[in-house]
């Protein structure tokens, strides 16, 4: 073992380093775990803003912030979380505020707030259009302050349990090479979602699901992993996300005809409706032969130069580059693309999971504030949120505990496996098999879903899985061996693929994200309106249970926007 | 989803590229060639990804954003430092040079184009960086600020720690101690916070040696700052307000003080009196010979009579200008040395733009960016 500490956080994004500092203040010996360095977490991508029902942009409160989250998310969200969520929000966000985060303001120099989709107020409190980079940054220097020790480039690989707790961490030493133990009275997952499961997503390469499979292969119950939010505007072909906040400063989106085709979907929120609806808007629109080569538009011009420089300046920046397009005199083409999990590690409100000590936050987890579809602004106020309640409560368990053990034959399996992997050398190296996964998810596990495309998508990732079982890794050096943990990676990515078809199929009706039009058009309350739990079986099979919603005073309706 | 929304097969370019391998392990160093297909969308990061997965797995560069935000691809192309997914290759293809691939400079290197950000990270944490309030006790809510007064440091907020500009620090190459442009814009991202207390305990601490009058003003900071950052006008604007802080106990502040002095009195640079104004008498004395050499070659005027230029009460009306209009500290540099000839004298105090509405990383508003087909696929 080469250290322990009280708490040690797995991924360092903004739920990580939010878990990280409230640890510390609560007198825990804390550590942070990344492989990548904290600011380089895709957390720093997020760019609309982060939803607290603050008040400066209208009267509001967080009564209508849980509303409108409870009904955004097709009313499968707990809703006991999601009233914690957001009666917390705003102090959350006035503390970030007051360790320096650089928000906008609104002429009385209060934190500036924008609409958003499906939000009944202008609530989503921004900076410009970089929020997630400001408030990555303001973490990482509280972290700095606090001098919390960061195990950078570790790339986490296996959760040690022993005695029926979660003890600790075994990693890949990036820089360095070599396995390394790091043992913690308890462990918050922290590692974002899993966007790379797809070819056209909004997500960075480190999103590649790690923190959810090493809590499903340690026995932990994965919760609605079916539901994956695809983002109303991507650009092609790589999926580069363009905010919300386009929408929200009033932008429309155009068919090949040059018409505002939400009319016919949404006709009251237009723009603004919910990212599920606006997504199958644009896919029906872009199926009917009424796209731009597999776009719709994103029109900016209206706004004017002045807006556009002023509160939209970063994405100006990536259609500029990755789309040759210059939104002040052009609409910016884009399309649906993969971009947030609903799903996750199921946790209760403190972030526990079913194993005593393993906690989990932030997109990795489902705690499940977003049920079958997340508001925009809303995964970052979870981030802060619930990071912060995870802190604490992983801290007050270690502080009232004392011992940390970490078998050593745990150590000696886990030697023996890595070693399999990189002395074989005959074989297919991994990245045929992601670009494969990648391609038939998008196809087969899309925007729209249908039987026999799932079914066949279980058949695909079972035939992936078998190649998988016989990757090569080219690199057999210590230093800096990406080629390896890529590799590691791909194994979480497919044990994720096959916890999603198994949970969509079992979900015959269309909420949220998971949309059946041909089959199971429409929402089934009295059979589905509950969670899709899948775990692993003794012989490494998926199994699915389900498990109650939480419904405390909004009874479900009929969603419209 | 039908196959042909999601998977397009784009037009292919044929990619050279030259990169510097390193294997730390055995000390070895090879420029190697590479040949590889690419879609024509491809940044200098994805042809990286091409060849890490079709030629030589054990290639090693750090990834993660791929859109320009997290900061790991910072590299060098022909010796010039990018951010790897800010690089479109199309163009380069196109005019048949064939780019040569390689590590960041002034950081060691790990492996082939991974530097330790050790030594970065030490320098960044060495200039206080997080916010003091200079109180404990919690406000109601917010603190009130005005977006005029966040507006004072929204180019050093943009930065993400990428290390490009460090990479072409020439201060920092001679003097690796050199705090550097990363450091110091993260030092004026404090200094310039309405909401930060501590500015002067900062500024008196950034003044130290190896701090901002180490600054060459070479600009190449500011020149491959791929987010626009402008990391040299960050090390300005903390000149000036030590200045105005009355922190000019360093030459260069003193050399600073003299050029404003005899500017305002006689519109011209009084050089005979710079040496002794801003290294003191002795030192000027010892400098006597080298002097007299630099008279000689009709290198220095005579001192007396004192030279003052026609137009003088020009100088004299823009050093009062700059007084009443508040910019004689970080102010004055906000719009950026280079935009310098853009102040508008009419404009009342505070009147500039919001968040992004000055100077722009390299794109140039307005300006239309090279047109790739793959883009548009």
């Amino acid at each position: 073992m080469e250290a322990t500490h009280d708490v040690l956080v797995v991924g360092a994004g903004c739920a990580g380093m939010r878990a990280a500092i409230e640890a510390f203040d609560q007198g825990a010996d804390v550590a942070l775990l990344s492989k990548i360095h904290p600011v380089r977490s895709h957390s720093g991508a997020a760019e609309g803003g982060i939803n607290a029902a603050l008040g400066n942009a209208s009267e509001d409160d967080p009564e209508k912030h849980a509303y409108d989250t409870v009904k955004g998310a097709d009313y499968l969200g707990d809703q006991d979380a999601i009233q914690a969520l957001c009666d917390e929000a705003p102090e959350d966000v006035y503390q970030l505020e007051r360790w320096g985060a650089v928000f906008s303001r609104t002429e009385d120099g209060r934190i500036a707030q924008r609409p958003f989709g499906a939000a009944g107020e202008p609530r989503t409190a921004y900076a410009a259009d970089i929020t997630g980079h400001v408030l990555v940054h303001v973490l990482y220097e509280q972290v700095m302050k606090r001098d919390i020790p960061t195990y950078e480039e570790y790339f986490a690989w296996k959760l040690v349990i022993d005695d029926d707790r979660c003890q600790g961490v075994i990693a890949w030493d990036l820089l360095n090479g070599g396995l390394k133990t790091i043992g913690a009275k308890t462990v918050i997952l922290a590692t974002g979602g899993a966007g790379r499961l797809y070819v056209g997503t909004t997500n960075a390469y480190a999103c590649t699901g790690d923190a959810m499979s090493m809590a499903l292969r340690v026995g932990v119950p994965l919760k609605d992993m079916e539901m994956m939010q695809f983002h109303p505007t991507t650009l092609a072909p790589t999926g580069i996300l363009i905010t919300e906040g386009c929408r929200g400063e009033g932008a429309y989106l155009l068919n090949s005809d040059g018409d505002r085709f939400l009319e016919r979907y949404a006709p009251n929120a237009m723009e603004l409706a919910s990212r599920d609806v606006i997504s199958r808007a644009e896919q029906t629109e872009i199926d009917e032969g009424r796209g731009i080569d597999g776009n719709v538009l994103l029109d900016l011009r209206h706004l004017g130069a002045e807006k556009i420089h002023e509160r939209l300046h970063g994405t100006r920046e990536l259609s500029m580059t990755y789309a040759a397009v210059d939104p002040i005199h052009e609409p910016i083409p884009v399309r649906p693309g993969a971009h947030y999990h609903m799903g996750g590690v199921d946790t209760d409100l403190d972030g526990l999971t079913s194993i005593t000590g393993l906690y989990a936050a932030g997109e990795c987890a489902c705690v499940s504030v977003h049920g079958a579809n997340r508001l925009g602004g809303n995964a970052l106020m979870e981030t802060i949120t619930f990071g912060r309640r995870a802190g604490r409560a992983a801290a007050e368990w270690a502080l009232t505990h004392t011992t940390v053990s970490v078998p050593p034959s745990i150590e000696a399996d886990s030697m023996r496996e890595l070693g399999t992997l990189l002395d074989r050398r005959d074989g297919e190296r991994p990245w045929a098999i992601r670009d494969e996964l990648a391609l038939t998810m998008h196809q087969n596990f899309g925007v729209f879903r249908r039987e026999e495309q799932m079914t066949e998508q279980g058949r695909i990732v079972a035939r992936l899985r078998e190649r998988y079982e016989r990757v090569v890794v080219d690199d057999k050096g210590d230093i800096f061996n990406n080629d390896l943990t890529q590799a590691l990676e791909l194994g979480f990515l497919l044990d994720l693929a096959e916890c999603m078809i198994v949970a969509g199929l079992a979900r015959k009706e269309s909420r949220g994200a998971h949309a059946r039009p041909h089959d199971y058009p429409d929402r089934n309350d009295d059979e589905f309106m509950r969670h899709t739990i899948t775990t692993l079986d003794e012989g490494g099979r998926v199994t699915l249970d389900w498990k109650p919603v939480t419904v405390t005073k909004w009874q479900p309706q009929e969603r419209n926007y | 989803m039908t196959e042909a929304a999601v998977h397009i097969e784009p037009a292919t370019m044929l990619v050279r590229l030259k990169i510097w391998r390193f294997n730390a392990q055995t000390g070895e160093k090879e420029l190697r060639d590479y040949e590889i297909d690419a879609p024509e969308w491809a940044c200098l990061l994805d042809v990286l990804d091409l060849i890490k997965d079709k030629v030589d797995g054990t290639l090693a560069y750090r990834k993660s954003c791929r859109m320009m935000i997290c900061g790991s691809c910072g590299m060098r192309m022909d010796g010039k430092a990018v951010l790897a997914c800010k690089e479109r290759m199309k163009p380069i293809v196109d005019s048949g040079h064939v780019p040569v691939i390689s590590a960041m400079g002034n950081l060691p290197i790990v492996k082939d184009l991974v530097v330790d950000m050790g030594p970065f990270w030490n320098k960044i944490k060495a200039v206080k960086p997080w916010l003091d309030p200079g109180y404990d006790e919690v406000a109601e809510r917010e603190r009130v600020v005005s977006q005029q007064q966040m507006n004072v440091i929204h180019k050093e907020a943009l930065c993400i720690m990428c290390g490009c500009c460090v990479s072409e620090c020439n201060s920092m190459e001679s003097d690796p101690d050199f705090l550097g442009p990363a450091a110091l814009a993260k030092g004026m991202r404090f200094v310039g916070d309405a909401r930060d207390h501590d500015d002067i305990g900062r500024l008196n601490s950034y003044n130290e040696e190896h701090g901002i009058w180490d600054c060459t003003r070479c600009y190449f900071c500011n020149e491959r700052c791929p987010k626009g950052v402008d990391p040299r006008d960050a090390i300005a604007k903390l000149g000036a307000e030590s200045i105005k802080q009355g922190i000019d106990h360093d030459m260069g502040a003193k050399h600073a003080n003299w050029f404003v002095t005899s500017a305002k009195t006689t519109g011209w640079l009084r050089e005979t009196e710079l040496v002794p104004k801003t290294q003191g008498v002795v030192s000027a004395i010892k400098q006597t010979k080298f002097a007299l050499k630099l008279f000689r070659h009709g290198k220095v005027p005579l001192p007396f009579p004192p030279h003052v230029a026609e137009e003088v009460q020009e100088s004299r009306a823009l050093f009062d200008l700059v007084k009443q209009q508040g910019r004689d500290g970080a102010l004055g540099i906000v719009q950026g040395e280079r935009g310098l000839a853009r102040i508008d004298q009419d404009a009342p105090e505070g009147s500039s733009g919001g968040w992004g509405s000055r100077d722009q990383a390299d794109i140039t508003p307005g300006k239309r960016p090279t047109r790739g087909k793959g883009g548009e696929a």
